[in-house]
């Protein structure tokens, strides 16, 4: 079984602030400059969080769905 | 005085203090029939159940206008139909997302050991009613730990059950691919007594799992004979106070623990639960987020909109960490029946605190309250939070015992050989175990006959 050793994200590339003020218009979020700075800052902290998770590597036939019931 | 009588009075006298209740029901409780194995017995519920009659506001300001419920959640009628009794509904974080019950719409829930201290969260008025000897159970709701962090920060039991165990029809979702309901109580035998009453299945829930219902209250003085028990170590062993490295210690002594293993993909679940969380939390809300953003409570708004961000990649990557680590903790279990942890790093904090130090290590406080519980509900495992009382400066701590998936019974088990062995009690906190603080059942089944 191949595995997916590619890293999710990269810590040091990732711009948060970049993110959020190309993200958050397309999914409807208009945010002054100052709301996405404190959005930024979360979301920082959530990567940082995050990292172990989108680090780690999963084999091709991972199951994404918790549970699958048709 | 009947219980539900008692329960009204202590709460009308101290819930000024505790701020656990947002609604108390005194006309609807004492309407109550009351007949049935819990007849008497007053209970309350996280104000994210449904209670027919008052809107479900889920700690929130936006939904502070929501008509009324029409008929009661799945679990708040279950033991109603046992003959227990809701004199109220309950504080909690908004919308179930943090670890504190700092709320700024209804104030934040004290905690009944420090009035200056958090209850923890976000089931925080749960445990707080139970702990100030208001009621001897209720019911909560626990996504990364919002059963087993006020628990033990209010020193009382709390369970959660094998996730699809108990429905949650009728309750406010926060994040449906981990949310689990449960009851608190102020004994083992009063814990069992609820859970019992709350199991079976119900159709209207999708996410309950088709299992035979597993009744615990029969078989919980059992003793410890046939079960292997072992101590989680790694991550379980990272920063923490010396209060909690002291509680784990002493249960794993009565329980006669002595191993302790590892779990090496802990800490990568935990982080893909953060995720889920974030992401799926903040996709609930997004209608409400592009509207009435500052509607919302202000510590969550930046967390739910960075939340609302993420990408889909990584909540998907996630979800497959989830997989893998749920099979290697399957093998670890082949071997155990149930694994100790620590419920909490600490016990509680003051109330407004943002960070927290422990063992050299400085982290923000809030997310890191569920550091020990989060990788457990990430995976479903029942858990039952044993509390430990005098942990340190006369605040209690509370224990996480992880059992197999539907292993509830064995942690009844075991819950109950710590009661014995008088480690894990959780009697009224000393500030509200006045002489008028209602005896509720003491032990083993409970008597609440008016």
């Amino acid at each position: 079984m191949a595995w997916q050793c590619l890293y999710m994200i990269d810590p040091e590339a990732f711009d948060p602030a970049a993110h959020v003020a190309a993200v958050a218009p397309a999914v409807g979020l208009r945010l002054s400059p100052e709301r996405q700075a404190r959005v930024a800052a979360a979301l920082a902290l959530v990567v940082r969080v995050a990292a172990p998770a989108l680090a780690f590597p999963v084999p091709e036939g991972a199951e994404p769905a918790a549970r699958f019931r048709p | 005085m009947s219980a539900v009588e008692e329960a009204l009075a202590r709460i009308a006298a101290h819930d000024g203090q505790v701020n656990a209740f947002t609604d108390v029901l005194a006309e609807r409780a004492r309407r109550a029939p009351a007949k049935g194995p819990l007849a008497g017995m007053p209970f309350a519920a996280k104000n994210l159940f449904d209670i027919a009659g008052i809107p479900t506001r889920a700690g929130s300001k936006i939904r502070r206008t929501a008509p009324p419920a029409t008929a009661d959640a799945t679990l708040v009628a279950r033991l109603e139909a046992a003959g227990a009794v809701c004199v109220g509904a309950l504080n909690m974080d908004e919308f179930a997302y943090g670890f504190t019950t700092e709320n700024s719409h209804d104030g934040p829930c004290r905690n009944p050991h420090d009035l200056t201290r958090i209850a923890g969260g976000s089931s925080g008025g749960s445990a707080a009613c139970v702990a100030a000897g208001m009621v001897p159970a209720s019911l909560g709701t626990d996504t990364n730990g919002s059963i087993r962090v006020p628990a033990s920060l209010c020193g009382v039991w709390g369970l959660k059950p094998t996730y699809g165990r108990l429905p949650r029809t009728g309750a406010t979702l926060f994040v449906a691919a981990l949310d689990h309901v449960g009851p608190f109580a102020r004994d083992v035998g009063t814990l069992a007594a609820v859970y019992d009453v709350l199991q079976g299945p119900d159709a209207a829930d999708p996410a309950q799992i088709d299992m035979p219902v597993d009744l615990v209250a029969a078989g919980m003085n059992g003793g410890l004979s046939d079960l292997r028990i072992a101590t989680l170590g790694g991550w379980f062993d990272g920063p923490q106070t010396r209060a909690a490295r002291n509680a784990v210690a002493a249960v794993g002594r009565v329980l006669n623990a002595r191993a302790t293993v590892e779990w090496a993909e802990a800490e990568a679940v935990r982080a893909a639960a953060f995720l889920i969380t974030s992401s799926e939390g903040a996709g609930f809300r997004l209608p409400e987020l592009r509207t009435r953003l500052e509607e919302f409570e202000p510590l969550t708004q930046d967390r739910l909109l960075a939340g609302a961000l993420l990408p889909a990649a990584w909540i998907f990557h996630a979800q497959r960490v989830r997989a893998m680590a749920q099979a290697s903790m399957a093998a670890l279990l082949a071997d155990w029946d149930i694994l100790i942890a620590p419920a909490t790093p600490t016990p509680a904090t003051p109330i407004g605190q943002d960070m927290l130090t422990m063992e050299g290590v400085t982290m923000p406080l809030r997310p890191s309250m569920g550091l020990y519980t989060q990788p457990i509900s990430a995976i479903g495992l029942p858990v039952l939070t044993v509390p430990l009382q005098n942990a340190e400066n006369g605040l209690p701590i509370g224990v996480q015992l992880i059992g197999r998936p539907w292993g509830e019974a064995a942690l009844f088990r075991a819950a109950r050989v710590l009661e014995q062995a008088g480690l894990c009690a959780a009697a009224v906190a000393p500030a509200f175990a006045a002489s008028d603080a209602p005896a509720f059942a003491a032990s083993g089944a409970p008597a609440f006959a008016r």
